[in-house]
């Protein structure tokens, strides 16, 4: 194995090192992700923040994993093709796993692609290619504990454990989350209770009903 | 605008409401296309029956083949008269094109509760929307005529009688079917409007396909409001030229506007586009709220310098919409009503979208913060955050209700700075006044939007 980090040896450690980045990276944009939707948000932070934060998180994932495949295929250690790192399951080394990595990177590809384009595509098309989210994510996951021996034991394997329960508990409190859907006519109604506004400008003045008389003749 | 313009171009006004029947007394004007009013009655004649109608404008136009009426719609340059001005003949060009039998809706959802004109219109003048509707099934070749119709105003006019006595005299030639429409400020939303026609509910979906390609049941779908299909009978009658001897000519023809005068009446009247808004509104307090509450404020001084026109008033920000033109009083805070019209609009969201969902309820609670109507001093970042919000909402929900909303509180804090500076002091120049603009209640069940 290797022994510290020479010339020759750089890129495959800056790979490695950008693919648990990578991971760490892409289970919080699927965590974050997943409590996007109307009624998700995150404690402390407001409703527009948690979606930024999923748009510029997804930003910084893209980055590090295009460094990851960049300098894999660069490296000469071992040697991948650039085929192989786009066409799952023809890589000479580890096929099963790259393949997955393959897989994982397409799927991706599709995921950013779309959403560069969601304003001509439509909001149906877009979402139904953002749900390859939830197959792009397991196989970058497989891809990372079957193809790196870093992460199959030590503080790694525990990173790689906690990514993988904090994924799997968002999602567990989304569906729950689902299952207790606020009807249509309290969800503005329960966002506002926080600070009701009065009706009237001050005390003693038109009360609802009187409003709604006034308004409907 | 043709020499014959009359001045005031006002011309027929009722005084909305069960007893509306009332008119004012017509301008005397010369005759020709520059006479109104067109659409309502002239003042003391009845003009709601039937015979009343064939006698006035004669029988429906039919031009015995669909797609002939379109290039006269082009050459008039009739505009829909909903809200949005879009070109009709487009409209009518885009679902006649299209694959698949259409279906032909007269929308009278009018769901802006400052507006009145659609259910004057229906009122007054109900077979013109009728006749309308023919011509539009015909032009587009339609199989299916609806009209969606707010569900009190369905109950206050009588419009299933008129239109059982059209069909028994033959006028009809394709049936028409009443659809009520909720009373929710997007039920006349394209869109919201196919789901509900379709049988499901009034909430607006995200487009495209735009209705136009697949909206009622999935078919092509016209969607015109009631006044434009009434302009569209007087078209087929009177031609093109006829039509553009009144308004401007980037702007042709007439419009029904519903005036909220100072003194808390309310009207409707036809007028010609381009006429000054002086002539219509007397004199506003402050501000001249146009265009409804997706619309804009702007301060009386302008206003009373202003046409009744989207090329007069597009500088300000601002568009003719539906013809609600309301005339803040002096003695009423201009920020204090946006609060409240901002909460209600907040409470009519469909609750769908992100923008609409967030932003919405935050935005009208800050703007009720700053008016003094939470109960407590405006805190030192109200205002900064409400520009922000609004920036993060706008051009981003499936129907433009964020930013028509956005629009409408950005015009207020423009134009009532000088009440924002007092308000953050803790103090209102109106102090305590009974709402002026409606608001209604907003849903409190699903069952609201069906």
């Amino acid at each position: 194995m290797m022994h510290g980090i020479t010339s020759s040896t750089a890129l495959w450690y800056a790979s490695r090192a950008t693919g648990v980045v990578s991971l760490v990276l892409l289970s919080a944009v699927m965590i974050i992700g997943i409590l996007v939707n109307r009624q998700g948000r995150l404690p402390g932070l407001p409703r527009f923040a948690v979606l930024g934060l999923h748009r510029n998180l997804s930003l910084l994932a893209v980055t590090f994993v295009a460094l990851h495949v960049i300098t894999a295929v660069a490296d000469s250690f071992v040697s991948i093709s650039l085929a192989a790192a786009v066409i799952p399951f023809v890589s000479a080394y580890e096929p099963l796993w790259l393949g997955l990595g393959a897989v994982s990177l397409d799927l991706m590809a599709a995921v950013i692609v779309t959403s560069l384009l969601r304003r001509y595509i439509g909001r149906r098309t877009w979402r139904a290619v953002h749900w390859l989210a939830y197959a792009s994510w397991p196989a970058a996951v497989a891809h990372s504990i079957g193809s790196s021996k870093d992460l199959q034991n030590g503080p790694l394997l525990g990173l790689a454990v906690a990514c993988i329960l904090g994924v799997v508990g968002a999602l567990a409190w989304r569906l729950a989350r689902a299952r207790a859907e606020v009807p249509r006519a309290r969800r503005v109604p329960d966002l506002m209770a926080s600070q009701r506004i009065p009706e009237g400008h001050a005390a003693g003045q038109a009360p609802q009903d009187r409003l709604v008389r006034a308004g409907r003749r | 605008m043709s020499p014959t313009m009359p001045l005031p171009a006002m011309a027929s006004s009722v005084t909305p409401g069960p007893d509306a029947a009332r008119t004012w007394p017509a301008q005397q004007s010369p005759a020709g296309g520059g006479r109104l009013p067109r659409l309502l009655p002239p003042a003391g004649q009845p003009g709601s029956d039937l015979a009343a109608h064939l006698g006035r404008h004669g029988p429906v136009p039919y031009r015995g083949w669909s797609a002939r009426l379109i290039p006269e719609v082009r050459a008039a340059g009739l505009t829909g008269r909903g809200g949005a001005a879009f070109p009709v003949h487009r409209k009518l060009e885009a679902v006649a094109a299209a694959s698949g039998r259409a279906v032909v809706v007269g929308n009278a959802a009018e769901g802006e509760p400052a507006s009145h004109k659609d259910e004057a219109l229906l009122r007054l003048a109900p077979h013109l929307v009728l006749d309308g509707l023919q011509l539009a099934a015909e032009a587009v070749g339609a199989a299916r005529a609806v009209l969606y119709v707010r569900r009190d105003l369905r109950a206050s006019t009588r419009l299933d009688v008129q239109i059982s006595e059209r069909e028994r005299r033959g006028l009809d030639r394709v049936a028409v079917e009443i659809v009520s429409a909720p009373t929710r400020f997007l039920a006349g939303e394209e869109s919201a409007l196919a789901s509900l026609v379709s049988g499901g509910m009034a909430v607006p979906r995200f487009t495209p396909p735009r209705v136009f390609e697949r909206g009622v049941d999935g078919r092509p779908t016209l969607v015109q409001n009631v006044e434009t299909l009434a302009h569209l009978a007087l078209i087929a009658r009177y031609g093109p030229g006829w039509f553009r001897a009144a308004g401007t000519p980037d702007e042709p023809g007439t419009m029904l506007c519903t005036l909220r005068q100072a003194d808390g009446s309310v009207s409707v009247v036809e007028a010609a586009i381009g006429a000054p808004l002086a002539e219509l509104v007397g004199r506003a307090g402050t501000a001249l709220l146009v265009g409804g509450y997706h619309g804009a404020w702007i301060p009386a001084a302008q206003a009373s310098r202003l046409a009744l026109s989207n090329a007069a008033l597009r500088p300000l920000g601002a568009f003719t919409g539906a013809g609600v033109l309301a005339a803040l009083p002096a003695d009423r805070c201009g920020l204090v009503e946006t609060a409240r019209v901002a909460r209600y609009l907040a409470l009519e969201s469909a609750g769908q979208c992100g923008p609409c969902l967030n932003g919405l309820p935050r935005i009208a609670e800050a703007l009720a913060e700053l008016a003094g109507l939470a109960g407590r001093q405006p805190g030192p970042r109200v205002l900064a955050d409400l520009s922000r919000w609004a920036g993060l909402v706008d051009g981003r929900g499936a129907c433009h209700h964020p930013d028509g909303t956005v629009r409408f509180i950005r015009s207020a804090l423009r134009v009532f700075a000088a009440e924002v500076g007092q308000h953050e002091r803790g103090r209102c120049t109106a102090g305590n006044s009974p709402p002026f603009l409606p608001v209604p209640a907003g849903p409190s069940t699903d069952a609201d939007w069906s």
